[in-house]
């Protein structure tokens, strides 16, 4: 168990030739990164493809060095230690077995290359199968080939809590996994990662996954973390307008808007402002941001922004639709009763105790909804 | 005149009733869902329409003529199997042409049907290979194309999207809409997935035990389910049951269960008067449950639940929260919001409001409904 903290990690890729005397020539996959993951706490780095997620997972794992920056297990330096001295745990994408040997073989081999007793060994890899629950002991006497894909990720994590890590990374464990293999396999690692209390950076691009197997979830763009917090803290309470775009599916939509004589100006509609707005300072352009539940839709004439209808997407499981219009240039979309007519023309209104307010040029935001008191 | 008219079609496989005394009509463009859990006779109903299997008693009219003993190839009807029944041996371009080519069309016509056909369900850039070489989506594509081709009066459709993954299956309904408006034929879809039902089906018919328990839209089978089957076995997450006692009291009737006690509209009074005292099962749909804040109602006593929440479930139209009521007879149940719950409500108690209106009753011995 131990507190993982990166502290102000810079992280290149660049090699000699892009490096030039102004500096190097692209931008670094890790720009002065700084997170702690909390003993025992389960965090996310979700992001955008390139963002610098998996890079991260490889520097804590000590598979790439740091530029500059340290990173530290609870209060050790780990910068210079090897990969295999920082008693960490990797789970992968393509699983990376051991090829040749069988369930056993993989996860004795630890034991094999550390030297330790057979019967340090044989203690070992019966307590993980226990742990691994029904079935497992089968896995163990077969070869990576004939095992399918959910089985071979069973004996990956198996061969990683078979060794006490203490430090658990795992990279988009359950991407190659199809969707029904997908959501039992999650909540197989859910439990086992509850049941060991062990410290895990968890490393996916699919928010879903993120928001049900993590206690806090990091937004990662470019580099750079951009937030660190809860769900709700990042849906609710966002820093940014990229941070609000990127948690929530469907998106949030975003329009400009501008403030001015006590109303808000959308295109050619203006509205009048809420309570709230009056008394904050906000600068005269803005960007609007209301999810797709947070619009209150109408039929009536002048109750709100007037939008065409360019699609109504019904989903009857949800007993809800989608509908879309283009506002000011942006594609808007709001959540409806199932039954809504396919009309071409709605108008819609700001819920504006959820709506959300960015800077226009920095993209900070001004105004957040919190998270909510429902009850 | 409907286009396909069943009346009192049966079918028995020995002792076995597997299809016991259905009748259905079917109209010109319709698109009906046979749905059930498996064993309920559903294929066997659409095997029978198809001609491949015999019919034990009872009448299916196609057109207004008898079809009961007209062997399957010539009654004209297309059937898409859940297996996809392709030929291994033949080419993505000959699987298509079969149906053709066995009817006798003409080369010309073949070679101008099979290519449009291809591309519309994006399968022209494969009609030189084989079926081996293909993907499962693709493989389902071709046996489209192959019911598209042909000028069938009834398009039959088993399962077809059983052995897609999620993904693509949302797809391959919407191709299978596109095969449908752009036939303007009846067709028949049998599937055990509601959810599917309720996406494809102009009107569906829910089948147990080799009845049809209900025939109607999606909505009127959500809205207005005949009996507790099929009020349980439409909508995801399923509507929650309570064990309920009815009572009058102050000139109104209350459903008293162990955790909660609601009044209940005075529209179904009637109703209900025989009721009185008697056991009944409570129904409310997940989405029927409000957060009292934001229903659109009056809310009070009278129309409010408790449970402390154990799971939140995050869903691209907000979340599913799922309950236990407090006490010795804890119930687990479950609420749909717009919105999202903040995981701070996690292991807290909160009130939800219920929408009295949409409340289902059903007799706990019968399982009828007691107001639809």
């Amino acid at each position: 168990m131990a507190q993982v903290v990166l502290a102000d990690v810079l992280k290149h890729y660049d090699t000699l030739e892009n490096v030039t005397l102004t500096g190097y020539r692209n931008p670094p996959a890790l720009n002065h990164v700084s997170l702690t993951v909390r003993d025992g706490e389960t965090l996310s780095v979700v992001g955008p493809s390139g963002c610098g997620k998996s890079t991260l997972l490889k520097v804590v794992a000590g598979l790439e060095y740091p530029n500059s920056g340290k990173v530290y297990f609870d209060d050790v330096d780990m910068t210079d230690i090897k990969p295999q001295d920082r008693g960490v745990g990797m789970v992968f994408q393509d699983y990376a077995l051991y090829p040749s040997m069988k369930g056993r073989g993989n996860l004795q081999y630890f034991f094999e290359v550390h030297q330790r007793t057979q019967e340090e060994m044989d203690t070992k890899v019966r307590a993980t199968a226990e742990l691994m629950g029904m079935g497992f002991e089968l896995l163990l006497g077969r070869i990576p080939d004939t095992l399918s894909g959910g089985e071979k990720q069973r004996v990956a994590i198996a061969r990683c809590i078979v060794r006490d890590p203490t430090v658990f990374l795992m990279d988009e464990p359950i991407s190659n996994l199809d969707a029904k293999l997908r959501e039992r396999t999650r909540t197989e690692i859910k439990k086992l990662l509850q049941k060991f209390n062990i410290t895990t950076l968890y490393v996916t691009h699919d928010q879903q996954e993120a928001i049900f197997m993590s206690d806090r979830i990091a937004v990662m763009r470019q580099g750079v973390i951009e937030q660190v917090g809860t769900f709700d803290e990042v849906y609710f309470n966002p820093a940014n307008l990229f941070v609000a775009t990127f948690i929530g599916t469907p998106p949030i939509s975003i329009v400009p808007a501008t403030l001015s004589d006590g109303a808000v100006i959308i295109g050619a509609a203006r509205l009048p402002m809420p309570e709230w707005m009056h008394a904050a300072s906000l600068p005269r352009e803005v960007r609007l941001g209301v999810r797709p539940e947070g619009w209150i839709i109408s039929q009536n004439d002048g109750a709100g922004v007037p939008v065409n209808v360019s699609h109504v997407e019904r989903l009857p499981t949800e007993r809800a639709a989608f509908v879309s219009g283009t506002l000011a240039n942006t594609t808007v979309r709001a959540l409806a009763p199932l039954d809504y007519p396919q009309v071409e023309k709605v108008w819609l209104m700001p819920d504006w105790e959820r709506a959300y307010v960015f800077d226009a040029m920095t993209e900070a935001a001004l105004h957040v909804p919190g998270v909510p008191e429902l009850f | 005149m409907p286009v396909i008219s069943v009346s009192n079609l049966t079918k028995r496989f020995g002792e076995k009733i597997a299809v016991n005394d259905i009748s259905f009509e079917l109209g010109g463009q319709e698109f009906l869902v046979l749905v059930g859990p498996s064993g309920c006779g559903k294929t066997t109903t659409l095997r029978m329409l198809a001609g491949l299997e015999p019919v034990t008693s009872g009448e299916i009219l196609f057109d207004g003529r008898k079809v009961n003993d007209i062997r399957p190839k010539d009654r004209n009807v297309a059937m898409v199997f859940q297996d996809y029944a392709v030929f291994p041996h033949l080419t993505v371009f000959e699987n298509i042409a079969y149906g053709l080519r066995s009817r006798g069309v003409s080369s010309r016509i073949i070679n101008e049907r099979v290519p449009a056909a291809a591309k519309m369900f994006r399968i022209d850039h494969l009609l030189k290979r084989k079926p081996r070489q293909l993907s499962g989506g693709e493989r389902q594509r071709v046996a489209l194309a192959r019911a598209m081709v042909r000028d069938a009066d009834v398009y039959l459709f088993d399962e077809p999207l059983s052995n897609l993954d999620a993904q693509l299956r949302h797809q391959a309904r919407e191709d299978i809409l596109t095969l449908h408006r752009e036939k303007k034929r009846p067709s028949v879809y049998v599937t055990h997935d509601q959810s599917e039902a309720m996406a494809l089906g102009d009107r569906i018919a829910v089948m147990r035990a080799g009845r049809i328990e209900q025939l109607g839209t999606g909505s009127e089978l959500y809205e207005r389910p005949r009996n507790l089957f099929v009020a349980y076995f439409v909508g995801t997450p399923s509507i929650n049951l309570f064990d309920a006692t009815l009572q009058a009291q102050d000139g109104a009737i209350f459903a008293v269960t162990p955790a909660f006690t609601v009044r209940l509209p005075d529209e179904t009074k009637e109703k209900l008067q025989h009721h009185v005292g008697r056991p009944v099962k409570l129904g409310i749909r997940p989405e029927d449950l409000h957060v009292p804040k934001q229903a659109p109602f009056a809310v009070s006593d009278d129309n409010t639940v408790k449970g402390v929440v154990n799971v939140i479930e995050p869903s691209s139209t907000g979340c599913s929260v799922y309950l236990s009521t407090m006490g010795a007879s804890s119930r687990d149940f479950v609420a749909t919001f717009r919105v999202r719950v903040p995981a701070t409500y996690l292991g807290k108690e909160i009130p939800l409001a219920m929408n009295m209106r949409k409340v289902h009753l059903f007799d706990a011995e019968t399982e009828q409904s007691l107001i639809s």
